[in-house]
């Protein structure tokens, strides 16, 4: 009882490290055994990324889900990689009893894209993947559900895509009160008023 | 029938003094501005002293509190709200969003200026105002009131087809029936 109470934390902390890279070899090592074009890249904690081709994903996601215990789909995110024509889809899957979280990327094109359908694997899926097909236009193969999500009325081009111009588009649909297109930076005025300065390091943002 | 001017005048005034002192707002929120409402109408700032308070329906209702952004798709429901409340309705326009966007100015979703597709009465500023702002804004519609100035819903019924023309042109599809007054 006469060691400090940081030694003993410190070796509880690294005993958990030590685990988790473990875990983490032995999922490495589990998937690629059986998915061997899987390419993988390895953070910090408890995170691991993966990068699969578009073909892949159901198979991938029911091999987690149902053999590996990553029962809890957490989040699928879209991002659109413009510069390259591409749509990159991000699946995270959650381990209750490992503690581990998965990241499992994808890359479709940007013309015409379409994934397969992961709903009847997890049906809350669906949700995300109707929202995708609005915001992106990205079609799943045998997405049940109707066309119209979110928006109401929408006809122009999928409005989270990089090259929807929101400015243009709300300029054409919506009034503006007058004064504040000049956008003016204000804070020189009430500099002057209050007779303050402007701190160095807020110059930078100043338009 | 009262037919003189001046017997009328004083019965506007009673009329207006009895409607100034029981301004029920209609319990509907729209945006994050719904937040402020609770403390407004609790223990600590106390509305309902003005004769302010909540009322569940539109036919009971007196105010549609605009609270914060509106989306194009909530624009629809809040029209068929309005139109269903009954003479004398006021609108109040609260936080930066109704009255020019705020931070939405350049949301494709939302509408910017509520005063082109709403009479609006009373514009309550800031991002969020604080119950006091509430408050003052109550304070400005009841003066309106009294003065017999806050006749939103009459200059609707003049211009319908104006208010109606900029709302079917965020609302593409318009299925709703033309009313007639």
């Amino acid at each position: 009882m006469d060691l400090p109470e940081s030694a003993g934390l410190g070796r509880v902390h690294t005993n958990k490290i030590k685990i988790m890279e473990k875990i983490k070899a032995n999922l490495i090592e589990h998937v690629k055994s059986n998915f061997p074009e899987v390419t993988s890249k390895d953070y910090k904690g408890n995170r691991l990324d993966l990068n699969v081709k578009k073909e892949c994903i159901p198979s991938l996601l029911t091999y987690f889900k149902d053999m590996l215990g990553y029962i809890h789909l957490s989040h699928i995110t879209c991002v659109d990689w413009i510069e390259e024509g591409e749509f990159e889809l991000v699946y995270i899957v959650w381990s209750p009893v490992e503690k581990m979280k998965v990241t499992i990327k994808t890359r479709v094109e940007r013309e015409k894209p379409v994934m397969p359908n992961i709903d009847m694997i997890w049906r809350q899926a669906n949700t995300y993947e109707r929202e995708f097909r609005e915001m992106f236009g990205i079609q799943f193969k045998g997405l049940v559900g109707d066309e119209e999500f979110l928006l109401e009325d929408w006809e122009d081009m999928p409005p989270m895509r990089r090259d929807f111009d929101t400015e243009a588009y709300v300029d054409d649909t919506f009034f503006h009160r007058p004064g504040r297109e000049d956008a003016l930076d204000v804070r020189e005025e009430i500099v002057k008023r209050s007779r303050e300065e402007i701190p160095d390091f807020a110059k930078k943002y100043s338009r | 029938m009262i037919n003189d001017k001046n017997s009328q005048k004083i019965v506007d005034i009673i009329q207006n003094w009895s409607r100034k002192h029981s301004i029920w707002v209609l319990a509907y929120g729209t945006g994050c501005g719904a937040i402020e409402i609770p403390p407004t109408m609790t223990s600590r700032y106390d509305a309902e002293r003005m004769g302010v308070r909540g009322a569940a329906t539109p036919r009971q209702a007196d105010v549609l509190l605009i609270t914060g952004y509106l989306t194009t798709k909530t624009l629809k429901r809040v029209l068929r709200v309005y139109e269903q409340m009954q003479d004398p309705k006021y609108v109040i326009g609260f936080g930066s969003c109704t009255i020019n966007g705020g931070m939405y100015y350049d949301s494709y979703n939302t509408i910017k200026v509520l005063d082109k597709y709403l009479p609006v009465d009373v514009y309550i500023n800031g991002c969020m105002p604080r119950p006091e702002a509430v408050l003052a804004g109550f304070g400005k519609l009841q003066e309106l009131i009294a003065e017999g100035k806050a006749n939103g819903a009459a200059k609707y019924k003049e211009n319908l087809e104006w208010y109606r023309a900029n709302q079917k042109k965020v609302i593409p599809t318009w299925q709703r029936p033309e009313y007639n007054w």
